[in-house]
């Protein structure tokens, strides 16, 4: 019971630690904006509007994520025990092991909040491109303002909302415009469900293409492994060496059935490496969706297998690595 | 800490030491290597020392002697290298000899964006405190090191001496039996000090063991039972404060009032005894005490009022 309060504990610091860096706000910010104006900018393209915000969105959503993931799982630990903090809670009677898999899942936490809110930007991004679709060739450019400027003003709203916060009450602007966003986010998801683009009530979520989910689920999955491989390096290494590793572990990984994959029925090495190294392709299916597909729950089960897989091992190894590592 | 005291320190001598060690350090050798697992440092060079139940005991030395090292291999943040470490008779990497303690780091690593509140639940948290006892015990140290005016302001707009107070509130949280403070003094006003060997004296008549680093003998020479000098790594002095300290050989007789007739008379009169001509001065007060007797003063309080640290009623109850 004290070990699961400890972890509980550890893990909200470290997910509230983490949003409290401008960086993963102004990530986030930048990430919501861009998927909101991409429909809005993709006027004209000849009725590939939707795919077109959906590749940006998901596209958005992995390579802010990325960053998220790997600068918050970077710095966190290193961090910690460069400035000593580490020191102060090891004095505690709190395990290696179990301080080290708490900055995992607080890090995850917060992937997981950030991919929410992407895969909603997504698909409301979507379905004010779809717009454009069905009507820009025969009206002109009408448009579902309500959802574009709600989804547009959302990140600005959550920041005054927070300023205002914080010049009352004092508390944190950054970790509170973060949670204020989330929450705006599912409530103008929610809200604009029920309206069509003139304003009139429609069944909820006519338009929405919920088959992007899985491929936001993905996604959030892709990035967790990241946490997972950084926050396990970070264990030996600082911070620019960490990233260092973890910007070639991402590339290779993306390129992994090319360089490895094709030789690995011939070169025991190969197999070796295919095997080493995540395999990043597994996690994008925005092709699939581009073809009309529909991504079965079940591939997402057998992806979060092989997620949940590579990530307990990476995650064994650091905590392995961090027991054994001195706490200057 | 609320209120001062401004009576010579009491003399360090806690009668409640017994010879139960808490920490037994034989022979540690600590060598830091690089990337490649070469040598790079040796920084503590077989040291051996007993630390007793009740005592206060002060690792002396200049910067860069081991006395931080020998402490976090103490707390089992550091591995040995060779030798042995031992805490309340179990390896320091055990996590459940860390319940009994208390530790102050050189400085105070807090998170940043925690209030003093806050950091202090967290870390009674640790320790899995109940909320009622989380909550009340908060209360009482933020009251002990005058911080319950700013208890929800973020440490990191705190002083250094802000943030030290709250650091040494958070090794109190869980009353441990054995308290570690490294250079508590540090960053604070001469009052905080004063406040802080005032808190170890009445921690140490509380049954607590205390082992503390400085690098200011006055701090030490004021609260240590024993002391252990650090110089590269090695013990070079180990002994009781007031053994080291003594010269034997000579002899000090202090008068309250004296005229210069009857002085004249008496340096005459050793004179002849002994034949030596002893030297004669007025003794000063130290620029602490002078310090806190101006600052009394400007507060128009009396001295005699003071009552000194109020310590919290759970650290007392032993």
């Amino acid at each position: 019971m004290l070990r699961l309060r400890q972890f509980t504990t550890l893990a909200r610091l470290t997910a509230l630690e983490a949003v409290r860096r401008p960086l993963c706000l102004l990530l986030m910010s930048a990430c919501l904006v861009l998927t909101a104006l991409t429909p809005l900018v993709l006027l004209h393209q000849f009725g590939e509007e939707g795919k077109m915000a959906r590749d940006s969105g998901l596209a958005c959503h992995f390579v802010f994520g990325l960053f998220i993931a790997g600068y918050t799982a970077c710095s966190s630990l290193t961090q910690e025990v460069g400035n000593g903090t580490a020191s102060t809670v090891l004095s505690k009677p709190v395990g290696r092991g179990l301080y080290f898999l708490a900055k995992f899942a607080g890090l995850a936490a917060v992937v997981v909040a950030f991919s929410l809110c992407c895969t909603l930007a997504t698909l409301m991004a979507e379905r004010v491109s779809e717009h454009f679709a069905l009507t820009g060739r025969v009206a002109g450019n009408i448009t579902d303002w309500q959802t574009g400027n709600l989804l547009l003003a959302a990140p600005f709203a959550a920041m005054l909302a927070a300023g205002i916060v914080n010049y009352f009450n004092g508390r944190p602007f950054l970790s509170t415009a973060f949670g204020y966003l989330l929450l705006i986010l599912v409530l103008v998801f929610a809200f604009s469900g029920f309206f069509d683009r003139a304003g009139y009530f429609e069944p909820y979520s006519l338009r929405v293409q919920w088959r992007i989910i899985p491929a936001g689920v993905l996604i959030a999955l892709a990035l967790i492994t990241l946490s997972a491989v950084a926050l396990s390096i970070s264990t030996r290494f600082s911070a620019v060496p960490t990233i260092t590793i973890c910007v070639c572990i991402l590339v290779l990984g993306l390129m992994s059935d090319y360089l490895f994959g094709r030789h690995a029925a011939q070169s025991w090495v190969a197999s070796v490496l295919y095997a080493l190294l995540p395999n990043w392709q597994h996690f994008w299916v925005a092709d699939a969706l581009n073809s009309g597909g529909v991504i079965p729950w079940s591939y997402v089960a057998r992806v979060g297998g092989y997620a949940a897989a590579y990530s307990g091992a990476v995650l064994c190894l650091g905590a392995i690595s961090f027991r054994h590592r001195e706490v200057v | 800490m609320n209120g001062q005291s401004n009576e010579p320190l009491a003399s360090s001598g806690n009668e409640s030491v017994s010879e139960s060690p808490v920490i037994e350090v034989a022979g540690l050798v600590k060598v830091f290597r690089d990337f490649w697992r070469r040598p790079k440092v040796r920084a503590v060079n077989g040291i051996s020392l007993d630390v007793c139940s009740g005592e206060i005991f002060g690792l002396l030395g200049p910067n860069g002697s081991g006395k931080s090292t020998t402490i976090k291999s103490l707390l089992g943040l550091l591995s040995p290298t060779a030798g042995s470490v031992r805490v309340f008779g179990l390896s320091p990497r055990d996590v459940m000899t860390k319940r009994d303690i208390g530790y102050l780091p050189e400085e105070s690593y807090l998170y940043r964006h925690l209030t003093a509140r806050e950091t202090l639940d967290f870390y009674g948290q640790l320790f899995g405190l109940d909320r009622y006892t989380r909550r009340k015990r908060i209360e009482e140290l933020l009251e002990m090191v005058g911080l319950t005016e700013s208890a929800d302001r973020p440490v990191g707009e705190f002083s250094k001496g802000m943030a030290r107070r709250v650091g040494l509130a958070q090794a109190l949280i869980n009353d441990p039996r054995l308290i570690v403070l490294d250079e508590p003094t540090s960053g604070l006003d001469p009052i905080g000090c004063r406040q802080v060997k005032d808190l170890m004296l009445t921690l140490c008549r509380g049954g607590k063991t205390i082992l503390l680093t400085s690098h200011l003998l006055a701090d030490v020479e004021d609260v240590c039972n024993r002391i252990a000098i650090l110089y590269r790594g090695n013990i070079i002095a180990q002994g009781r404060v007031g053994d080291l300290l003594r010269e034997s050989e000579k002899v000090r007789v202090t008068f309250s009032s004296l005229s210069t007739g009857q002085m004249e008379e008496l340096l005459a009169a050793i004179r002849d005894k002994t034949g030596d001509t002893p030297d004669v001065d007025h003794p000063a007060m130290d620029l602490e005490r002078f310090f806190l007797d101006v600052i009394a003063r400007a507060h128009g309080e009396r001295r005699d009022t003071d009552t000194g640290p109020r310590l919290p009623d759970y650290l007392k109850a032993h």
